[in-house]
């Protein structure tokens, strides 16, 4: 098991996306990178910042950072709700349209890849993930 | 061969066929519509399939396939050789009144393009407080005013129903849309004085996908069938309605009732506002945008303009401007010239409303076209605002001061809806503070004065947000951050229907 969030996971995370064929596939036309902000609640004591950076079906880079760090999209929302999409009991385009997540950046490019956003979530529903209490 | 064209639209395996009875409208020689008649029996059926649809489909489809249905939905709508719409465009002129033309260029070539998939509304739900100034959003501005106090919350709706006004063709579409989004079922009660599209919308998607669309259900009925009004009501989650100020005393009636939250749009007044920096040699394009707003939809909107100020100080005077826009009204009137249903009674009572007053010595010029297909009068003496007749009558008036028009329009408070403006981007947050602060809640650069931008909230609230949350926040949107370009933009768009 491994916690979420932790560099151990965001590593399992990119070792999984780069080893997922449906992934390659469906995001072979995604130029990006992304910052998963976690903000605290329930267990989570202080904010966490993933850096993804995904390009043609590949993640070429996967750690956690700060807020130095800068991405061309933001997704943003409560560690409960992270919890939630990662046991895919919530898509996350779903937790985007009622407000429980926040996207900064040109969501119609969104909009346009939401298969390839949705196999993220299923590769990151795969690791076997532990959650703060 | 008389075509048959159904009102209405549920799930066609349900099995109450021999229950229904079915009234017959002619309409011209080639067409008949079949409306049911709906009884609480039959609808009550209708709604257990939407619910049962909903929680085995809808519920639990993915987005993304979603979007896609309603992507290729909106393509095979946006080809001029889809079925569909080559029937919708013989037959909405007919039962609408409206041109052709203004079918063909304004609902098919511009409002239905709001529904491609790229412009869905699916964005971030938008803190009030990082928005207490005007703010980008989309590729324009917004700006909340007022308290975030939550009066109706509720994310997952189940049964989401629409009582749609008359004078906005196709809204029935994307109500569908939206609700598909939030993964609500729908029922949606099309407009008497367009009772089809919305049930060929909904077959549309039935074409691509038949379980979406039996999360549908398009129901025809009259506004006064109480036993109908109290049974959807009961059942639904919430009901978006738009329509007129005795159609809110009934509908909050029975919100009231039912404990039914409704979302609603209601009688608005909207109006144009040009600052002096473009009275000058671009006074004709501006003219040419403006006779767009007036002529769009013969003013049957509520984002449709009802008085034009335009501040003094210009190189051309108002008067000027409004010669010039009557010439420009005329050649707009050819490349959407007014169908069957053309107004001439209220186009002559504003003729005469005004010549008495000219007669008089009040400082007022009429510019009329010759057919009576539409007005435009100069008001120099005036105070307050007057709602004007429709069916492109549009009274221009002069101001000193673009902020004087933030008094004029103030005792309209909260029906005021859209302001079209050419006012230059270093003065316009100024006059969209104020304005939005008095009860405008759509700043539009002129000639879009009818065309939201998916973004944009609608009276205050954004059609998508408002189906799950209700708040005291009153959004006001500016849908440019450069009214320059997006005037150049829209000239270009103009000139190419010109040519068209």
């Amino acid at each position: 098991m491994t916690r979420f969030p932790s560099d151990d996971w965001v590593n399992q995370f990119k070792e999984a996306l780069n080893s997922n064929t449906v992934y390659a596939e469906v995001a072979k036309d995604w130029e990006g990178d992304f910052l998963f902000i976690v903000t605290p609640d329930e267990g989570l004591k202080d904010e966490v910042i993933l850096y993804i950076d995904l390009w043609h079906g590949k993640c070429r880079k996967a750690f956690i950072t700060d807020r130095n760090q800068r991405a061309a999209f933001v997704f943003k929302g409560p560690y409960s709700n992270w919890k939630k999409v990662i046991k895919k009991e919530l898509d996350p385009i779903r937790g985007l349209i009622r407000g429980m997540f926040i996207l900064e950046g040109d969501s119609k490019i969104i909009l346009d890849q939401t298969k390839a956003a949705q196999e993220l979530v299923n590769t990151a529903s795969q690791i076997s993930t532990e959650f703060e209490v | 061969m008389v075509q048959i064209i159904d009102t209405h639209f549920w799930n066609p395996h349900l099995k109450i066929k021999k229950k229904i009875e079915y009234k017959f409208t002619t309409l011209g020689e080639d067409y008949k519509f079949r409306t049911p008649v709906l009884t609480s029996e039959i609808v009550k059926e209708i709604i257990i399939d939407l619910k049962k649809q909903r929680e085995q489909y809808l519920h639990t489809s993915d987005i993304p396939t979603i979007l896609d249905t309603i992507g290729t939905v909106t393509k095979r709508w946006l080809d001029p050789m889809y079925n569909g719409r080559q029937l919708a465009q013989k037959v909405l002129p007919l039962i609408t009144g409206f041109s052709p033309e203004m079918i063909e260029t304004w609902g098919f070539g511009r409002f239905l393009s709001i529904l491609k998939k790229e412009n869905f509304p699916i964005f971030n739900k938008l803190n009030h407080e990082n928005f207490q100034d005007f703010s980008a959003h989309g590729d324009g501005w917004v700006k909340a005013y007022g308290s975030h106090e939550i009066t109706h919350s509720n994310p997952n709706p189940t049964l989401i129903g629409h009582i749609c006004a008359g004078n906005i063709v196709g809204i029935g579409a994307i109500e569908i849309i939206i609700d598909k989004l939030i993964d609500a079922a729908t029922w949606v009660k099309p407009p008497s004085e367009e009772p089809i599209f919305t049930a060929m919308y909904a077959k549309s998607i039935e074409e691509i996908d038949p379980r979406l669309a039996y999360t549908i259900a398009v129901l025809p009925y009259e506004s006064k069938n109480t036993e109908l009004n109290e049974f959807l009501f009961s059942q639904s989650d919430l009901i978006r309605a738009t329509g007129s100020e005795l159609a809110r005393q009934n509908l909050m009636t029975l919100s009231k009732k039912h404990n039914t939250p409704v979302a609603g749009h209601w009688h608005k007044l909207s109006f144009i506002t040009i600052a002096r920096e473009y009275l000058n040699k671009r006074v004709r394009e501006i003219a040419e945008l403006v006779s767009l707003d007036v002529s769009a939809w013969d003013q049957q909107g509520c984002f449709s303009p009802h008085e034009i100020f335009i501040e003094k100080g210009g190189e051309v005077s108002p008067k000027e401007f409004a010669k010039i826009l009557a010439e420009e009204m005329a050649v707009t009137a050819k490349i959407l010239p007014k169908g069957t249903k053309s107004g001439k009674m209220q186009v002559l009572n504003g003729f005469h409303q005004y010549f008495k007053r000219k007669q008089m010595g009040e400082p007022i010029e009429i510019y009329q076209s010759p057919h009576k297909n539409w007005l435009v009068i100069f008001d120099g003496v005036s105070k307050d605002f007057e709602p004007s007749p429709l069916f492109r009558v549009i009274r221009v008036r002069p101001v000193e001061d673009i902020l004087d028009v933030v008094e004029i329009v103030r005792p309209l408070g909260k029906f005021l809806q859209t302001t079209g403006v050419a006012i230059p981007n270093n003065r316009l947050l100024s006059f969209a503070n104020e304005i939005g602060e008095v009860g405008v809640t759509n700043i539009r650069a002129i000639s879009s004065m009818t065309l939201q931008k998916a973004w944009e909230p609608w009276d205050g609230r954004f059609p998508l947000q408002e189906l799950f949350e209700h708040d005291n926040i009153r959004w006001v949107s500016i849908n440019t951050r450069n009214i320059d370009e997006e005037i150049k933009l829209l000239i270009e768009q103009k000139r190419m229907l010109n040519n068209q």
